[in-house]
């Protein structure tokens, strides 16, 4: 028997045992899906912002950095002020395109330099002094009824960004063995035993949930994504970063109805000998993102993404005397996309003569402001339904 | 104590009792059992790993290389030929899970490398490290915190060493009150933490991993911390930590999250605060949780999601189970998403229902069947679809079987098929509902192994 036919035979035999009675008890999801896909990426453990995008004509830059700042020679002149990394020859493609928006100084109040708490805090979209056990996508999801399909997170474990109140986004690595599990005749005989009870147990309930999602966003995936596999001729650079977005533009190209996308990439935390290791970074970073990008305009996607890049922090201006730099407060944001509404750089650099007294950076435009955007404009919805606060509107998509 | 009893306290302070070691112990009190678990976790044994030769290549080095630089050099290649040395601890830690009598300070081991977060390439340094933890889990908090410090792998995982008179890093200073004493932004401010930097600036090491403070890079001015004004060096900053109330509720309260229940109770944490303040004797503390009576009451058995390592040592301890291979046995810790001695990050595993999404709960839910009933697993991304589907389920699948042996004549001595309700009652203690009741007797299988692989494939299973 071909496998082809062998699937779909099974699928129709199992398809009245694979969802159990209890199934009609969960909240009906209806999934309105627009055609914007959201692609959010973490550059985990806190980028340099001050080393990416560059402010060669500064004084105080080079006196405060004399160890790791980055020779005006050695950089993408984007301005007579601003220069771009010299490993990101796909951003400065972007940027001459209008197809990349940098927003300088994005940051929040009393700013937390802790990797954990700041990563919830962006996450969350909370304030500093507040603790959020959701994430502005699962709010997002929990709002708008989503399915737990309708974000997903390129990882083993799920993060909160997208977890929600009773409804979560996914965390996929490799969508084959989630399936292979979900689909054993075990598992299916022992869910036709139970009734809606079982979901009202904490973590017991948690689990039968779990089960229950997973069996059927398994099989939708699965039916979904493995007709476009045979279709892909790009091949992604060899790095944890490339596997993931090879897996988000497999999605998206497959017309899976996930909207939101999280994947990060990690090692950001340069407190020692950062310059080699930045470099190495953000190399992994840029060319992962130009084969991403090709892969998406190549099958006519690119137009309906949206990639959104943060860091948990910036670090501090001030190198330490290990070439390296402590974890600090403002960052840049990165938007690349075919439909940006400011084009290239945002807003002015941050001024290194007004610190903090940590000798960090102050804050320009708060993060939320970002994501009320992107929620308004991008997922059209309205954005006060997942952020606390009046936040200011930009003009970005 | 009961029978039931006897397996909840097994399954938090252990990893699971037999039923035959279970029933001799429902004939002791709580006092007697409780004790007998204290006194097999008396003897410290370390992890079995041979780096003899390794420390000897490198004492060599040292005795023949001139030029510190030169040395260090040297000295990391060495290292970084021996990595796979890790993966080998990683084994010897899981198989030691499975057979010790020593539960207890494995179990807390455990716990406190989830709490000293760290990670170290170097296996000389972070074999020592392990060995402070196994030490220190039943001991004095208090010490534990100035041990670890002096490690050289929490010294390099945190930047102490890169913490000087000159520039001081604070990495070390924050992460030692937000993560290992105080809890986040507990009585501590930004200030707090730049004059801490100071007091510990010059800790370091010398090349073996012994602790060293290196005088020229130590700031011995004066410092002031949460209001006490003084030459302070970081042994005193780690005192004054504790001298506050707030470090000894820190730890009890995640001590009660992780033994006894998800949702912390104020009144039994208060009640552990009395007993660990401000002697911050572990053992004394651990030994109150287990001889409260809240500790047994029905609403702490059976509700806590077990952590990966739980439910892979939880089964190897009913079936013993022998991995031939230590990278699958790593490989199948990342995807169940725990590999031991290589945390997440600086703040370890949340565990809870962080461990629990789609992937990992249906893998836990099929990882009997995997280790046990030479069951298949994707053990590498395989490529997309081949056509024939006889052809795909007959060669490719041969090659994704773990290289594991089950060893079931153990078992077998032990259980016959009469004793199915008691194998039950030992891997779901827990009250069951209707429906799981009704979906065991449901169960037609005569075959003693497929019923014990079905009892475990069962979501209760993965609660402790």
């Amino acid at each position: 028997m071909k496998r082809r036919d062998f699937i779909k035979q099974t699928t129709l035999i199992s398809g009245s045992l694979l969802v159990p009675q209890f199934l009609t008890a969960l909240p009906t999801i209806v999934d309105k899906t627009n055609h914007k896909r959201l692609v959010i990426i973490q550059l985990s453990g806190g980028n340099d912002g001050l080393n990416t995008i560059i402010p060669y004509s500064n004084d105080i830059y080079y006196r405060e950095r004399n160890g790791i700042a980055i020779n005006a020679n050695n950089m993408y002149k984007l301005t007579d002020e601003v220069g771009l990394h010299h490993k990101m020859p796909t951003h400065k493609e972007l940027y001459d395109q209008g197809q990349l928006t940098i927003i300088n100084n994005v940051g929040y109040p009393n700013p937390n330099r802790s990797h954990f708490r700041a990563t919830d805090i962006w996450h969350s979209a909370s304030d500093a002094k507040e603790y959020e056990t959701t994430g502005w996508i699962g709010r997002w999801m929990q709002e708008q009824q989503k399915a737990n399909t309708a974000a997903i997170e390129i990882d083993d474990s799920l993060s909160l960004l997208l977890k929600g109140e009773t409804t979560s986004g996914l965390a996929v690595s490799n969508e084959k063995v989630l399936y292979r599990t979900a689909s054993d005749p075990y598992f299916k005989s022992l869910l036709k035993q139970h009734t809606a009870t079982h979901l009202s147990e904490h973590n017991l309930g948690y689990l039968y949930k779990t089960m229950v999602e997973a069996t059927s966003s398994a099989q939708y995936i699965h039916e979904t994504t493995k007709l476009k596999l045979a279709n892909t001729s790009i091949s992604y650079p060899k790095t944890i970063f490339g596997k993931q977005l090879s897996t988000i533009a497999r999605f998206i190209n497959s017309g899976l109805h996930t909207e939101v996308y999280y994947a990060s990439l990690g090692g950001f935390d340069t407190h020692a000998n950062q310059v080699a290791r930045q470099q190495r970074l953000l190399k992994v970073y840029d060319e992962g993102i130009k084969t991403f990008v090709k892969d998406l305009k190549q099958q006519n996607t690119f137009k309906d993404t949206l990639i959104m890049v943060f860091s948990e922090f910036g670090r501090r201006v001030k190198q330490n005397a290990a070439r390296g730099t402590d974890h600090g407060t403002a960052n840049q944001v990165y938007l690349i996309g075919d439909n940006l509404k400011t084009k290239g750089l945002y807003n002015a650099m941050p001024d290194l003569r007004n610190l903090d007294h940590n000798g960090d950076l102050k804050y320009q435009i708060d993060f939320r402001s970002i994501y009320k955007n992107v929620l308004e404009e991008w997922l059209k919805m309205d954005s006060q339904l997942v952020l606390k606060g009046d936040f200011k509107g930009l003009t970005l998509v | 104590m009961k029978l039931k009893h006897v397996y909840h306290l097994y399954n938090r302070a252990g990893f699971g009792i037999g039923y035959e070691e279970a029933q001799e112990l429902e004939k002791l009190t709580k006092k007697e059992v409780v004790d007998k678990l204290f006194e097999a976790s008396k003897k410290i044994d370390y992890l079995d790993l041979d780096i003899k030769e390794l420390k000897q290549e490198i004492r060599l080095i040292v005795q023949n290389t001139s030029g510190k630089r030169e040395i260090r050099k040297q000295v990391a290649s060495v290292l970084k030929e021996n990595k796979g040395k890790l993966k080998e601890l990683n084994k010897a830690w899981v198989e030691r899970l499975q057979t010790t009598d020593a539960v207890l300070r494995e179990r807390m081991t455990l716990f406190w490398a989830n709490h000293f977060v760290c990670h170290d390439k170097n296996i000389i340094y972070f074999k020592r490290y392990q060995e402070v933890l196994r030490t220190n889990a039943l001991g004095n908090f208090k010490d534990f915190v100035i041990s670890i410090s002096k490690e050289p792998s929490m010294q390099k995982y945190l930047n102490l060493r890169q913490n000087k008179k000159s520039s001081p890093n604070e990495n070390f200073a924050r992460e030692l009150m937000e993560l290992f004493t105080l809890g986040r932004d507990q009585l501590y401010t930004e200030k707090d933490i730049k004059e801490a930097a100071k007091a510990f600036t010059g800790w370091s090491h010398d090349l073996q991993g012994d602790f060293k403070l290196r005088n020229r890079q130590h700031d011995i001015g004066e410092k002031i911390f949460i209001g006490k004004k003084g030459n302070w060096d970081g042994e005193d900053i780690i005192e004054m930590i504790t001298t506050h109330k707030e470090c000894a509720r820190f730890i009890c309260k995640k001590l009660y999250t992780y033994f006894v229940n998800d949702k912390p109770n104020e009144t039994h944490i208060t009640e552990m605060i009395a007993v660990f303040y401000p002697s911050y004797d572990i053992e004394k503390v651990m030994k109150h949780i287990f001889l409260s009576s809240w500790f047994y009451q029905d609403e702490n058995i059976g509700v806590k999601i077990k952590s990966p390592i739980d439910v892979l040592v939880g089964i190897g301890r009913t079936i013993p189970i022998a991995y031939q291979k230590p990278k699958e046995l790593m490989y199948l810790q990342k995807l169940l998403g725990q590999v031991l001695l290589f945390p997440p990050n600086v703040a370890g595993w949340s565990g809870g229902q962080d461990w629990i999404n789609a992937n990992t709960l249906m893998l836990r839910l099929k990882l009997p069947a995997l280790l046990l009933n030479q069951g298949v697993i994707a053990l590498e991304e395989k490529r997309a679809f081949e056509d024939d589907f006889e052809k795909f389920n007959k060669k490719k699948n041969r090659n994704k079987r773990l290289h594991v042996e089950a060893n079931w004549e153990a078992f077998e001595k032990i259980y016959s098929n009469k004793h199915r309700q008691y194998i039950q009652e030992m891997l779901l203690p827990q009250k069951l509902s209707s429906a799981t009741q009704k979906h065991i007797s449901s169960l037609t299988t005569t075959d003693l192994k497929s019923f014990c692989i079905q009892l475990m494939s069962i979501p209760e299973y993965q609660m402790c």
